[in-house]
């Protein structure tokens, strides 16, 4: 674990700069350029609400924001993941001329996610005034919640990079289990009142990321108090995910050459 | 003269059929019978001084790329150890690990932060690389648009101006068109030539070996066949090849 912070200080750098220039890169390579990081969720967004409100003809307050915080981390939750399998495929052209440890290049990918990430929950903070919706001091919860959230997705990327190096057809698991957990996460709707019980709570609970989102549309939208001991309980477990996720990329990372 | 390099009994297996469709994976678990490995460096042991140019030579597929890997740290050894007593190491082969998509001046600032190099020290060397490089406006497009002769001057210009400890050198004195590589060649001798500098070349060009190595050493198969003074082992290589 001390080799992991020391290479985390060491190589951070080398992370910030990528992540900048595959931002830079993607900008400079489309029309709309950054205009695409918010019409992005906002058209998802318009398209949920479609679903749930005409579709599924029910009601919820504040629907848009509503949605909106959810696909927020969903997006990152599921780029992250998705690019992750594939990452040191993809990254062959440097990882078989150099060493670098290779979490960094989930740390890099983060980064470029986070900041879109970020665009986007500025967006909620500029909405929010239009939806009549009340500044509260709970707001505050986003910072450690956000940090759980991080702490749950570089955990799992990190099994996920290092299974994807060995399992060649993972990307297609993935993408079902993706697809899986997109809907029984809630992101669009409630699961509290639109599963039956005792099911919502198992969902609730037992899912990170629907905790998660839950949590911040608490915090953010309806100023209802945090629930405390899901959130050390998942702190903990994503301590330990990365625990043992960086103990098994360190011990192999080597051998990820000679296989892709 | 202290060692900058020792390697003691170096083994490197590669595994076939490693990369495991979910099939496989199942079947693996079961307990997989074809796992067959195969050594490309098989208990090599040798040292190199500070400041000395070894020279590797073999045949095709007789492990010296893959013991320029295992130096460089992109292997770790299956067996055996590899100590670098501390010095920094970079691996000057043919395309340094670019990002396609980023320009060349960010690729420069890429590979300078994975070698070890802060942002200053690469700000005050860039300059230098670039025109080195020889890429004029170039160097601000993606790297995918460039040629391969730009791609292999870049990349060799990174390495050679940001100047580590140890250098290893695959096959690399053929970079770019004629007088390019005479450049490069000229500059490489510089930088072989300074006396803090250990240097691991690998080359078939026997020519190459005989004007810069300090020492030659001969693999076949995975292992040292010969090693020695170029005028002793070169010969008997250029007959056993013939």
């Amino acid at each position: 674990m001390k080799h992991f912070f020391r290479d985390i200080k060491k190589y951070f750098s080398y992370a910030v700069y990528s992540a900048k220039a595959e931002l830079k890169a993607e900008v400079s390579s489309s029309y709309l350029n950054w205009m695409w990081w918010i019409l992005e969720p906002l058209c998802f967004m318009f398209i949920y609400m479609f679903i749930y409100s005409v579709v599924f003809q029910s009601k919820q307050e504040y629907l848009s924001l509503f949605i909106f915080i959810g696909l927020t981390v969903w997006t990152f939750f599921n780029k992250c993941i998705t690019v992750s399998v594939k990452l040191v495929q993809n990254n062959s052209a440097i990882v078989s001329k150099v060493y670098l440890p290779k979490f960094i290049l989930i740390v890099e990918k983060m980064l470029v996610s986070g900041f879109k990430m970020f665009v986007s929950l500025a967006l909620i903070f500029v909405m929010m005034p239009f939806f009549g919706v009340k500044f509260s001091f709970s707001i505050l919860l986003i910072i450690p919640l956000l940090l759980l959230f991080f702490l749950v997705t570089f955990g799992i990327c990190t099994w996920m990079m290092h299974f994807g190096v060995f399992v060649e057809d993972l990307s297609y698991i993935v993408n079902i289990g993706l697809r899986l957990l997109f809907y029984v996460t809630g992101v669009f709707y409630p699961i509290a009142s639109k599963v039956p019980s005792p099911f919502n709570m198992i969902l609730l609970k037992g899912n990170p990321i629907a905790y998660i989102i839950d949590e911040l549309r608490n915090a953010i939208l309806y100023n209802i108090p945090m629930d405390y001991k899901f959130f050390g309980i998942w702190t903990v477990l994503s301590f330990l995910i990365i625990y043992i996720g960086i103990k098994m990329i360190y011990k192999y990372e080597n051998s990820y050459v000679k296989v892709i | 003269m202290e060692n900058a390099i020792t390697v003691d009994k170096l083994y490197i297996n590669y595994k076939y059929a490693d990369k495991r469709s979910l099939t496989n994976a199942l079947k693996f678990w079961k307990k997989d019978k074809d796992d067959k490995s195969f050594s490309a460096v098989k208990g090599i042991s040798f040292s190199v001084q500070k400041g000395e140019i070894l020279g590797v030579i073999g045949k095709n597929g007789s492990g010296k790329s893959t013991l320029l890997r295992a130096i460089a740290g992109i292997f770790s050894p299956d067996k055996g150890s590899i100590d670098l007593h501390g010095n920094s190491v970079s691996l000057l082969s043919i395309g340094v690990g670019f990002q396609k998509q980023m320009t060349g001046r960010e690729n420069i600032f890429l590979s300078g932060l994975l070698l070890g190099f802060s942002e200053k020290q690469i700000n005050e060397k860039i300059d230098e690389i670039i025109e080195f490089a020889e890429l004029g406006d170039f160097i601000n497009r993606p790297v995918k648009t460039y040629s391969s002769g730009m791609h292999s001057k870049l990349a060799f210009s990174i390495t050679a101006i940001l100047e580590t400890d140890i250098i290893l050198i695959d096959e690399v004195l053929s970079v770019g068109d004629a007088r390019f590589k005479k450049k490069s060649f000229e500059k490489m001798k510089e930088l072989i030539l300074d006396s803090n500098r250990t240097v691991i070349i690998v080359s078939h060009s026997i020519e190459t070996l005989k004007q810069l190595c300090d020492k030659v050493m001969w693999l076949h198969d995975g292992e040292i066949k010969m090693q020695g003074a170029p005028s002793e082992v070169l010969p008997v290589y250029e007959a056993f090849m013939t």
